[in-house]
């Protein structure tokens, strides 16, 4: 008998990375016959790297960024594949407390748009645009953040400056002052909160409800020489996220994240997991966070298009079937009992604005 | 042409300066402590840009293009992009190279394989390093199960070790990993 070499894993120091690290420890994996190797990364960038180089054959990935290595945005086109969705939600933006204490309006109303023009004016009064962090330019953080003030009358361009930082780094910047704000993952928003030196302004999900989040991406190389792997790990994956879903499993989830690799800050994880005290809570596998629909890949294309980072010439809905495969999951969500969405389009909404996002579609 | 470096790594440095310094018409730059990545490109316009993939500020370089729309500034992309079986050497060793996109450097292969030479060599030697101090840990945590296996159930030391090995071919697992859960949970059962 061969032994298989073992499936390389990336992720970051994030809580939405929990599906893969509980799935290894659980046993998920190992009861499927499959042996994984999680490789924590210092950025993003490595992930596309090495999935696009073959030195990792899966990885939890930012949806934004899998379209763009896919489509050559960074470097050389990458033969990269979504066959699912690993989460959804989770993600807040946070501000420094004297901002916070200034748009706050105890009377007036409070929902995402009202909250976003009190920002605008916030922003414009100050001498130069305050600096907002994101964790990648082609990231989930940066497009919704820049969708909700958008919809507020604020110009992402002109009236804050945009700036990279990692997402381990970024409730430091905002402590240290080096920021007035960010949008970033769990638990790195809630950790400014319990730390006093952020507050939040809303989470990501009141932007767009059901928003997806990471995603799994896979090495297109190695997903056509291993179906049967490829098959297991989303089995694995699928499984740890129903656990991950549970609310009586976060204690515990929580405790794990916070053991090596991944050592994150226990309590600030656990108020973003389901049943959290967090203004904004994970979604592993509520709300179809699982399902890799086609049109929301378009979504997050035609927001690179509206910003100008997308020539015109590039057909989205074809870019967009070429990366987002279902089509990869069925067999396992078959095997777990999930049952399988209608459409991979549907018209997206749930937005802040109301909006309705229904874009021509192949299909 | 202008290359700046950011690697936090001193002998690595010192040597791939050492190398490229026999090129007169090079200047080397590095990023110094607590110099971020962005700052020291605006500051230098440098023509390529050599970043130690450990580094977590590679994403901000990469985010300029994007985050530029008001205020330009150099557009980082990566050198080599068409050479699929070099680049994978780089990454493999962890060294990536970004150009300013405008000011194509001439010949550039050259000080590349010069980097990735240098940092894989530097990966052999760590991994080499770390493997030895796991092997003496590894020792040194069987030792320990040993002793406490000796104290517990009155074992002598080959029998001890025997108990271990048994253990660890039943259950698939490697010795040092039982002598983990000996260690282990002798310290639950502690009051």
């Amino acid at each position: 008998m061969t032994v298989k070499p073992p499936v390389r894993f990336g992720l970051l120091r994030l809580a939405d990375s929990a599906p893969a690290v509980v799935a290894l420890q659980r046993g998920f994996f190992r009861e499927l016959g499959l042996t994984v190797e999680l490789s924590v990364e210092p950025s993003w960038a490595n992930i596309a790297d090495k999935l696009a180089y073959g030195l990792l054959d899966a990885a939890s990935m930012l949806p934004p960024l899998a379209l763009a290595a896919a489509l050559g945005l960074r470097g050389a086109p990458a033969g990269l594949l979504v066959p699912m969705g690993l989460s959804g939600g989770g993600n807040t933006v946070t501000v420094r407390r004297e901002a916070a204490d200034a748009i706050a309006s105890p009377n007036g109303p409070d929902d995402a748009l009202a909250r976003g023009r009190r920002l605008g004016q916030w922003l414009r009064a100050q001498r130069s645009p305050p600096r907002f962090a994101v964790v990648h330019a082609f990231s989930t953080h940066n497009l919704l953040l820049r969708y909700w003030l958008a919809a507020c009358g604020v110009d992402p361009d002109r009236d804050i400056e945009t700036v990279v930082i990692p997402p381990e780094h970024v409730e430091a910047a905002l402590a240290q002052g080096q920021i007035a704000g960010f949008c970033a993952g769990a638990p790195w928003g809630e950790l400014a909160e319990q730390n006093g030196s952020g507050r939040h302004l809303l989470g990501t999900s009141e932007i767009w409800a059901n928003h997806p989040e990471k995603c799994l991406a896979v090495a297109e190389p190695w997903a056509n020489a291993n179906p049967l792997a490829v098959e297991r790990l989303l089995r694995g994956l699928l499984q740890a996220q129903r656990l991950c879903e549970q609310s009586g499993s976060a204690e515990w989830v929580a405790h794990l994240l916070a053991l090596p690799p991944l050592s994150l800050p226990a309590a600030a994880v656990r108020a973003c997991l389901p049943g959290g005290s967090g203004r904004e809570h994970i979604r592993f596998h509520a709300g179809l966070a699982w399902y890799p629909r086609c049109s929301q890949a378009l979504w997050f294309l035609a927001q690179m298009l509206r910003w100008g980072w997308l020539g015109t010439e590039i057909d989205l809905p074809r870019a967009a079937r070429r990366v987002y495969r279902p089509d990869l999951l069925a067999a396992a969500a078959d095997a777990e009992g999930l049952a399988w969405p209608d459409a991979t389009y549907t018209s997206e909404g749930g937005f802040c604005d109301d909006a309705i996002f229904d874009q021509p579609h192949p299909e | 042409m202008k290359i700046l470096l950011a690697d936090d790594d001193a002998d690595r440095v010192r040597l791939l300066m050492q190398a490229l310094a026999a090129d007169r018409s090079m200047i080397v730059l590095r990023l110094h402590p607590g110099e971020l990545l962005l700052d020291a490109v605006a500051a230098h316009g440098p023509d390529v840009v050599l970043v130690d993939m450990a580094r977590p500020d590679r994403d901000a370089l990469e985010s300029l293009r994007q985050l530029s729309a008001s205020n330009p500034r150099p557009i980082a992309l990566f050198v080599d992009q068409d050479d699929p079986s070099f680049m994978e050497a780089a990454i493999a060793a962890g060294v990536s190279s970004y150009n300013v996109v405008g000011t194509p450097p001439p010949d550039v292969k050259p000080i590349l394989r010069a980097a990735v030479a240098l940092f894989h060599r530097h990966q052999q030697t760590r991994a080499a390093l770390d493997s030895a101090e796991s092997r003496l840990e590894e020792r040194s945590i069987i030792d320990q199960a040993k002793t406490r296996l000796i104290r517990q159930r009155r074992l002598s030391e080959p029998d001890a070790y025997r108990w271990l090995r048994r253990n660890a071919m039943s259950s698939g697992q490697r010795i040092v990993d039982v002598a983990r859960k000996v260690l282990s949970e002798a310290e639950d059962s502690r009051p």
